[in-house]
């Protein structure tokens, strides 16, 4: 890992003459500078690069804790890219800076009734590169996809300032190797991401929702699997639980002449069940939220679809909460007084049939490893990391296997 | 042999290394004969070969592994193979390289229904992933025009497409982990059955590589519950204006049709006298493709109905039965192939644009055809923009094949100057890998680079593609000439 001995004050006055002096500030050992295009950012990059100094890239911070701690000399903030570059609805593509916010984005797009078809968490403060980096995803996933499908091309400012783009403004497009999938998910441990061009879907014009409740997760992962199964035009699905027991929370879009009859024929399968269906409680989309209090211990879980009743049921039984898309992403959460060491087993569980759990979020100091046992490509993990930031100092140390 | 063609002939590897080779695959894996590896030195992209120096017919991982071990240990450049159906160039071996053909690795390996996944060799047949499934109301989504023929392994490393692309995604959408050797012989699964493994989607990056980040060995796919209904409209138009603002109308209303394409009048006419689909003759036809439940798909397309009838649309019909949809897609899938009765050569192109700029860059193709007196004949993915103007011409008139070479690639500008793509799904190769400078800037290829380098240290793994290079004295790219293969009747053209 890069070490520097420069001090701060040199740091700051770098980063003011850069982005201004209204824009940079030294709090104690740390600076802050907030670039107002990747040009400047590509200033400051370079000269963190060339004096070792450790890089932390921040949109709005919520989702910081995600990542392991570490040192960071210098955080690039993007709140002053924020624009909306390009809205082509006839074309439906967008493209907009990392800094904008998710609900603002959003909010332009649904002028012309489009939107990205995806449903991070806290959309009003989360911004664009921030789900971006660390590849959010809610309900909306089962019809359209996570990230990687949504997103057609990126402007990256490398460790040493090259400013590069990859992909394109269209949606077909094999020219080259797709930089933006590596991109999302890396936590800022690859490049910084300026600016990204979304292909965008149609607003469903109707939805309805429902939700099926079950004292155990069990029954419920049988009825997720057999929808999984059937033709309806099913938008989004999840499992939850809490300490009031598991519900099934399943969302149809379809043209408001068959909406009805859809819905019916969901019921009619949870009933042909044993179980009930009743109008969802408006809520409950975003159930993922509330797993993040403030004193929780916050873990994600990826697995088969297959699995997701028993790790459900595994969680209910330790007292936790959960939120499980249909395509098996767990958002999970445990008391705060709870030991993590309790979700040992069900790590060991999923890793065994290929899912994994990783930490978002501990409430104290915890020796639970935040990211599970590596994968065998670790390697080249870390030969891309090296080709991408040889000195290692964006976001050194904080990503899986310490890259 | 045609003296358009540009031949490499092959480069002698020292018996010591066939040895080596030899052993990795056992008797019967390795081909040296000349006349045998010929058939190995293009892909569909026939105008420019190269003879490898050995062709390996692996049985198994191992001896995948083996093979690139030899391969790494003496810096022999190899190329990955599937069925050769590429039009790029993308499975055309290097000089001094060797071919790994996946001719022997095509098991199914598991089909897992409740999750809707199946892991297969890189051999399989794309056809074949589909019929294995369909028996349980599933599909495999991405169907290139090649699907009867090309390989999985293939469609991984050109990260294919389809006309049904426009729904379902591509095939980087549905290739959810890989067992992969690395260009240095090591043995890797990167991503997993499940979504959103922790660390760098490798997958993501290695799908659509072209083979130049290393071999796939084993491919875990997802699989798509089969619609309950499927409608395919065939409009007719008199002009490419109507069709294409037909198009904008569908989206803007929020129909996501699972395909829509548009032939123009010679495509039509070329598709007919091949597989006689009874198409409308026109100057534009849409071809629109709705699926997903009875009653909905019954209430859209009456809605695509109107819309058509609005953009003037004088024929909407409605294939009946399974029989006559089949048929539709068969004449739109003949495309290519058919073009050979219109002239005796033809370049097909694949350039992407953004789907509103389709009646711009049609007027600007028809200008550009006038001025140099070639006919061009225009297929596309009009819900996506890919465009797949096909240059008509004679190579036995002087001169003739260098100015449809040259129409082809200026097509490609101006498709890169309307804010779109060099390839939509055909991929780079060796075909367009000077435009890649075109569309890219010279920082943008370096970072890709980087990539490149993270899994490629040497450079071995299907070298001088996709990336830019000095072009050799002589060399040209792009025209169709018949292999001998073809010539004989042995093999087709996709």
């Amino acid at each position: 890992m890069t070490t520097t001995s420069l001090a701060p004050a040199a740091t700051h006055e770098f980063a003011a003459s850069i982005v201004g002096p209204e824009h940079a500030n030294l709090l104690g050992l740390r600076c802050s500078a907030a670039p107002a295009d990747a040009q400047q950012a590509a200033e400051l990059l370079r000269f963190a690069d060339e004096h070792g100094l450790a890089v932390g890239v921040e949109g709005a911070g919520s989702k910081l804790g995600w990542i392991n701690t570490g040192r960071t000399d210098l955080r690039v903030l993007t709140h002053r890219m924020s624009t909306m570059r390009e809205h082509t609805w006839q074309d439906m593509t967008c493209t907009v800076e990392a800094g904008c916010s998710w609900q603002a984005m959003q909010t332009a797009l649904a002028e012309h009734g489009q939107h990205v078809a995806l449903d991070p968490l806290w959309p009003q403060r989360a911004t664009v590169g921030g789900v971006a980096a660390a590849n959010d995803s809610g309900a909306l996933r089962l019809r359209y996809g996570g990230l990687r499908d949504l997103v057609i091309g990126m402007t990256l400012v490398l460790a040493d300032g090259t400013i590069a783009r990859s992909g394109g403004k269209v949606v077909k497009n094999v020219a080259g190797y797709d930089l933006p999938k590596l991109l999302c998910g890396s936590f800022g441990t690859l490049a910084l991401i300026t600016e990204i061009t979304f292909r965008l879907h149609s607003i469903a014009r109707q939805t309805a929702s429902l939700t099926v409740t079950a004292a155990t997760a069990g029954p419920l992962g049988k009825l997720l699997l057999l929808l999984l199964d059937s033709a309806f035009s099913i938008q989004s699905m999840q499992l939850r639980t809490d300490a009031a027991g598991c519900a099934l929370d399943i969302r149809v879009a379809a043209q408001p002449e068959v909406l009805s009859n859809q819905q019916d024929g969901v019921a009619s399968m949870a009933e042909s069940m044993g179980l009930v269906a009743q109008a969802s409680n408006a809520q409950v989309w975003a159930a993922r939220e509330q797993l993040f209090a403030p004193f929780a211990f916050v873990f994600k879980a990826t697995m088969l679809p297959t699995e997701i009743a028993s790790a459900v049921q595994t969680i209910h039984e330790l007292g936790g909460n959960a939120v499980v898309q249909a395509v098996g992403i767990l958002t999970g959460s445990l008391p705060g007084l709870s030991s993590p060491h309790r979700l040992a087993g069900l790590r060991a569980r999923l890793e065994a049939a290929g899912g994994s759990l990783t930490v978002l979020q501990t409430p104290s100091e915890s020796d639970f490893d935040r990211w599970g046992t590596p994968p065998g490509s670790l390697p080249l993990m870390r030969a891309v990391k090296q080709q991408f930031d040889p000195h290692r100092i964006l976001n050194p140390g904080r990503f899986l296997g310490k890259i | 042999m045609d003296n358009s063609m540009h031949t490499l002939e092959p480069v002698m590897l020292p018996a010591t290394v066939l040895a080596e080779l030899e052993a990795a695959v056992g008797n019967g894996g390795l081909i040296v004969e000349p006349s045998q590896l010929q058939t190995y030195e293009c892909d569909g992209l026939t105008a420019i070969r190269t003879v490898p120096s050995a062709v390996v017919l692996p049985l198994s991982t191992a001896q995948v592994q083996a093979v690139v071990r030899v391969c790494a240990r003496h810096e022999i450049p190899f190329v990955a193979r599937g069925a050769g159906t590429g039009l790029s160039g993308g499975a055309m071996p290097a000089r001094g390289g060797i071919v790994i053909s996946f001719a022997r690795m095509t098991q199914i390996l598991n089909v897992d229904l409740p999750n809707q996944r199946m892991t297969v060799q890189p051999g399989v047949i794309n056809n074949h992933l589909t019929a294995r499934v369909a028996p349980f109301g599933y599909f495999y989504a991405p169907d290139p025009s090649s699907q009867s023929v090309c390989t999985i392994g293939g469609n991984v490393a050109e990260n294919a497409g389809g006309a049904h692309c426009l729904k379902y995604g591509f095939t980087t959408t549905h290739v959810l982990g890989l067992e992969i050797v690395l260009p240095t012989g090591e043995l890797m699964r990167i991503g997993a059955p499940s979504c959103d493994a922790p660390g760098y989607d490798l997958t993501g990056v290695f799908v659509g590589s072209e083979g130049t980040l290393g071999v796939a060995t084993e491919v875990t796919l997802r699989i798509v519950k089969k619609p309950e209904a499927v409608q395919v409209l065939l409009a007719a138009f008199d002009s490419i204006t109507g069709a294409a603002q037909t198009v904008s109308d569908i989206i803007a209303n929020a129909i996501l049709p699972a395909a829509m394409e548009i032939m123009d009048r010679l495509s039509i006419q070329s598709a007919e006298a091949a597989v006689h689909p009874n198409y409308p003759v026109c100057d534009a036809l849409l071809l629109i493709e709705l699926d997903g439940r009875s009653a909905e798909v019954g209430l859209q397309m009456e809605q695509v109905r109107q819309m058509c009838r609005n953009n003037g649309a004088w024929e909407d019909r409605l294939a009946q039965t399974e029989r006559e949809r089949m048929l539709v897609w068969k004449g739109r899938k003949a495309a290519f192939a058919a073009a050979g009765r219109l002239a005796p050569n033809y370049i097909v192109q694949d350039g992407v644009i953004p789907r509103t700029k389709l009646p711009d860059v049609l007027k600007r193709i028809g200008e550009m055809s006038e001025a140099v007196g070639l006919r061009v004949t225009n297929v596309f993915h009009a819900g996506d923009g890919n465009l797949h103007p096909i240059v008509l011409y004679d190579a036995s008139i002087p001169g003739q094949e260098q100015i449809a070479v040259d129409l082809s690639l200026r097509i490609l500008r101006v498709c890169v100057d309307l804010g779109g793509s060099i390839t939509g799904e055909h991929g780079v190769g060796r075909e367009k890998q000077e435009f890649m400078r075109y569309m890219y800037a010279e920082p943008d290829l370096d970072t890709m680079q980087r990539v490149r380098h993270a899994f490629d240290p040497h450079n071995i793994s299907n070298p001088d593609k996709l990336f830019p290079r000095p072009r050799l004295c002589g060399e040209k790219t792009g025209p169709y000439t018949p292999h001998p293969l073809e010539t004989a009747g042995v093999a087709e053209y996709f």
